[in-house]
């Protein structure tokens, strides 16, 4: 089978929303459910909660990275001031009132975001294309603010309109351990070591 | 010879030196020096992977039902030793509370912050184990800290006691650095089977209590509170 890959024109932001809203395991975490679609907020965010019932606000533009952040911030100074009120409202947070997050979608780092960054370690930053293959439509999704190992381990995952793969994510926070130089065992230590 | 034994002036000697500090402490102390005497402690966990921060999580939840006013921080990034990542958290987030509940993910980092307690949590496989082992290895090059061990997912106690045993048994035989155990965290209570449970909070409160009762965390003030700055 050959596989036709060629960027998507993204002038349709509601396109865009459907898509992100099926990719919300890719930005929230495996397990997440959408709570809102379309906020009636600056920007219109996506709300969804997290496996740990966080709430995770989705704010995207792709043309423009920086209003995305920023609105994404405002909206989400406006989630922390109503939380119990979304607690009450959204039966799925089963009222544990667990701080929102943040996850920005644009075509592009936004400029000045490494200094927002050092202050919101609850704020995820991901770059997104619009692909077309084979002409089914699909995002290209890439974290560029993960733990910096995870930076480097991370494949960008392609999501589509009608089919979600949200294992990678789990594999990857499973498997990324720190880039800490170990010791070398020795051969004794490595024999005892060997099995339980 | 008389001052020894008139109870007069020992008496006086002993309020003249009480009161000599008092003042001492009266003139030198400013109001912010006050938490100098009362530092956070911080609670660090050396997790194995960053999925493993719902632990954490749900740990500062626990420790705040039971009336212990507790906030979390997160050092991701690997630091060198020339800096103290943690200080700098500190001096730059000050938060009110008893705990401070510390996520690292790396031991190069726990050196960095002169941690003197740190809690390992391991999951239950030989390869996890061995790599605990070798972050141990690690981290007692040099100013060895007291570690506890919270072993995640052994099927169930005894697999979890045989997994405690092996790395704690090769930690005292090659390194010399006794562990101690903090508990576990059986498969059944972690995220993978299923939401938050009655069942896991308990598992979490027995952690809780033992950190507690062993007084196992490190204390530590920010720079800004220790040069008494405002």
């Amino acid at each position: 089978m050959k596989l036709r890959i060629e960027p998507s024109p993204t002038g349709d932001r509601e396109q865009l929303r459907a898509l992100l809203i099926d990719a919300a395991e890719q930005l929230a975490g495996i397990d997440s459910k959408v709570l809102e679609p379309k906020l009636p907020w600056d920007g219109q965010p996506i709300l969804v909660a997290d496996k740990d019932l966080h709430p995770v606000l989705i704010s995207f533009d792709l043309q423009q990275s920086q209003a995305a952040l920023l609105s994404g911030l405002q909206g989400i100074e406006q989630l922390t001031a109503a939380l119990p009120w979304v607690n009450q409202v959204y039966d799925v947070l089963q009222q544990r009132q667990a701080p929102p997050k943040l996850a920005v979608v644009s075509s592009e780092f936004p400029p000045g975001a490494e200094t927002v960054l050092h202050d919101c370690p609850n704020l995820k930053i991901f770059r997104c294309q619009v692909l077309r293959v084979n002409d089914e439509t699909g995002l290209l999704l890439e974290q560029l603010n993960d733990t910096r190992q995870a930076d480097r381990q991370i494949t960008p995952q392609l999501t589509t309109a009608r089919q979600v793969n949200p294992s990678p994510v789990k594999a990857l926070e499973r498997s990324s351990r720190s880039e800490d130089k170990l010791p070398a065992l020795s051969n004794e230590e490595a024999a005892y070591f060997q099995q339980l | 010879m008389a001052a020894h034994i008139n109870p007069v002036w020992q008496r006086r000697t002993a309020s003249s030196n009480r009161l000599a500090k008092i003042s001492a402490g009266f003139l030198s102390d400013s109001p912010e020096m006050k938490n100098d005497k009362d530092p956070c402690r911080v609670i660090p966990f050396l997790l194995d992977n960053p999925g493993q921060s719902w632990i954490t999580l749900e740990l500062g939840q626990v420790l705040k039902q039971r009336g212990h006013d507790t906030f979390q921080h997160r050092i991701d990034e690997p630091c060198g030793d020339s800096r103290n990542p943690l200080r700098d958290a500190l001096d730059a987030h000050p938060a009110e509370g008893d705990y401070c509940l510390l996520s690292l993910t790396s031991a190069e980092t726990v050196r960095a912050c002169r941690l003197d307690h740190v809690v390992l949590l391991v999951p239950a496989n030989l390869d996890s184990v061995r790599t605990a082992y070798q972050r141990i290895k690690l981290l007692s090059e040099r100013n060895v800290p007291e570690i506890g061990v919270v072993l995640v997912g052994p099927r169930d106690q005894h697999a979890g006691w045989r997994y405690f045993r092996k790395l704690a048994v090769g930690s005292l035989r090659y390194l010399d650095v006794p562990l101690l155990n903090l508990g576990f965290l059986p498969e059944q209570v972690t995220p993978e089977h299923g939401q938050t449970n009655q069942h896991r909070t308990n598992f979490l409160a027995r952690i809780s209590e033992r950190l507690l009762r062993s007084e196992f965390y490190s204390s530590c003030t920010s720079e800004k509170v220790a040069r008494g700055k405002p």
